[in-house]
């Protein structure tokens, strides 16, 4: 019955992601104006372009790390309207939804790596302590660290933080994970295994939206490229399509920087 | 020498009276004066304006005045306004706030170290503000802020002995009416202060170890 409710559920064919019109400033230094962006269930969207372009602000924006000042935020039915006053309950329901990889981890460094996934999954989804440290082990097993449970975040290398981190947000059963630049802080060899994680994520159909530097993710994992510049998105499209033949002049202006260094 | 151990003798039960005096002021003090510290921590920097006036009125008040003056304000000040308290009281009263005020800003130092991208990631969990503190920011926090608040005990229990000037009969104030009755200043104030000695060094040598126990994940 329950399955039959969600088939016919009419936002299950919506997009899992839709950001309508954002718009955000610091004073008088604009960063993002009207950005708007969809995302399909089961995709995996790449969000690349230069440093302070307002990609990381725009995922930020989409579980209200950042309040923006203007526009809407819809996640798996959650809606958000900037001008409106938040209630902390669709507060708390939009950010459910949305799982989200920083750039730094920010794993919790006084709880071994078993309590970082378990604690939000006792206090966010009131699960027991022995359910949550199921799922936990099924998780960390999955990203290949079932051996350091029991160990603290500091004794673990970058890579290894930053799976527990992504571990830590699927325990909560996100409908989309965000992630921001999640191999920027780590050395291109333990980055590898982060983004074997993802891609491995990305092929059980998890709804990805990535921030990333990463130009080989973006061309071989992403379903969508969006480039943005300036706060805006000049160009989005199919990775391949763009990679190889950018319509905008900033676009290729990026791109030559970043590939033919 | 022979009359150092001759008063140290004679007179150590009351001494001894005494400092047990001084360890019970201190350790109400810090009992009463630690949690009040840690909501003054958070009301210093708290939206609520009643809350945030009140707590830096206490915490300024508390840092800003000599315990001394606090302790005199307590005892001989307060029955003016018709609330007479006992000795231990207003002493307990007096260093009670001392104890809250520093505590307050020794505690709001350490939560404010806790980075930031760990509170950012327990919002982006959907914790409540209220876990986030509890679970995040206040077990760090502490732990931060516990080694200058150990060694803030160490100072509280040594300005027991201003409790002398209201009459609490703790180890200073034991010392000094010995002296009086007897002459023996030099011994007796030798013996009063091995015996703070006594307590404040191992205290401190304690307060080493938890820091180490409580690091152990760094």
């Amino acid at each position: 019955m329950e399955q039959l409710m969600i088939e016919l559920n009419p936002q299950t064919t919506q997009p899992v992601v839709q950001v309508k019109n954002l718009a955000k400033a610091y004073g008088s230094n604009v960063v993002l104006r009207d950005v708007s962006l969809s995302v399909a269930e089961g995709s995996v969207t790449a969000m690349i372009g230069p440093s302070g372009a307002g990609k990381s602000t725009v995922l930020r924006c989409m579980n209200l790390l950042e309040q923006p000042d203007s526009g809407e935020i819809v996640i798996d039915g959650h809606c958000i309207n900037a001008g409106k006053k938040t209630s902390p309950k669709s507060l708390a329901a939009l950010r459910r939804s949305a799982g989200m990889v920083f750039q730094h981890f920010n794993l919790f460094p006084h709880m071994t790596v078993l309590r970082n996934v378990s604690l939000p999954q006792e206090r966010v989804l009131g699960c027991s302590r022995e359910q949550a440290n199921e799922k936990s082990m099924e998780l960390l097993k999955r990203m290949g660290l079932a051996d350091k449970a029991d160990q603290y975040p500091s004794r673990c290398s970058g890579g290894q933080q930053q799976r527990i981190a992504i571990a830590r947000a699927l325990a909560l059963g996100p409908r989309v994970m965000l992630f921001d630049e999640p191999t920027s802080a780590l050395d291109p060899e333990v980055g590898v295994e982060v983004l074997e994680v993802m891609k491995e994520l990305a092929s059980t159909g998890m709804t990805m939206v990535v921030v990333t530097h990463e130009m080989a993710f973006a061309e071989n994992v992403a379903d969508e490229l969006v480039v943005m510049a300036d706060g805006g998105i000049i160009e989005k499209g199919h990775p391949g399509q763009i990679l190889k033949d950018p319509q905008h002049e900033r676009t290729r202006r990026f791109l030559r920087a970043v590939l033919e260094r | 020498m022979n009359n150092l151990v001759d008063v140290a003798i004679e007179y150590g039960p009351t001494l001894l009276g005494g400092l047990k005096v001084s360890l019970t002021l201190t350790i109400l003090s810090l009992a009463l004066g630690l949690p009040i510290g840690l909501l003054f921590s958070f009301g210093v920097t708290a939206k609520n304006k009643a809350f945030r006036y009140i707590s830096v009125f206490f915490v300024e008040v508390g840092r800003g005045a000599p315990a001394l003056v606090l302790l005199q304000l307590m005892y001989y000040g307060l029955p003016n306004a018709n609330l007479t308290l006992s000795s231990m009281a207003s002493a307990c009263l007096a260093l009670t706030w001392t104890t809250a005020a520093y505590s307050a800003e020794l505690i709001r130092g350490g939560m404010q170290s806790v980075p930031s991208g760990e509170i950012e990631g327990s919002h982006a969990l959907g914790m409540s503000y209220r876990d986030c503190l509890r679970f995040v920011v206040i077990p760090q926090g502490l732990r931060i802020a516990l080694p200058s608040l150990m060694g803030f005990a160490v100072l509280l229990f040594q300005a027991t002995s201003l409790a002398y000037s209201v009459a609490v009969p703790e180890l200073m104030s034991q010392a000094y009416s010995i002296g009086s009755s007897t002459f023996q200043y030099l011994p007796v104030f030798i013996v009063a202060g091995l015996l703070y000695a006594a307590i404040s060094i191992p205290a401190t040598w304690l307060s080493v170890g938890a820091e180490r126990l409580l690091s152990r994940h760094l």
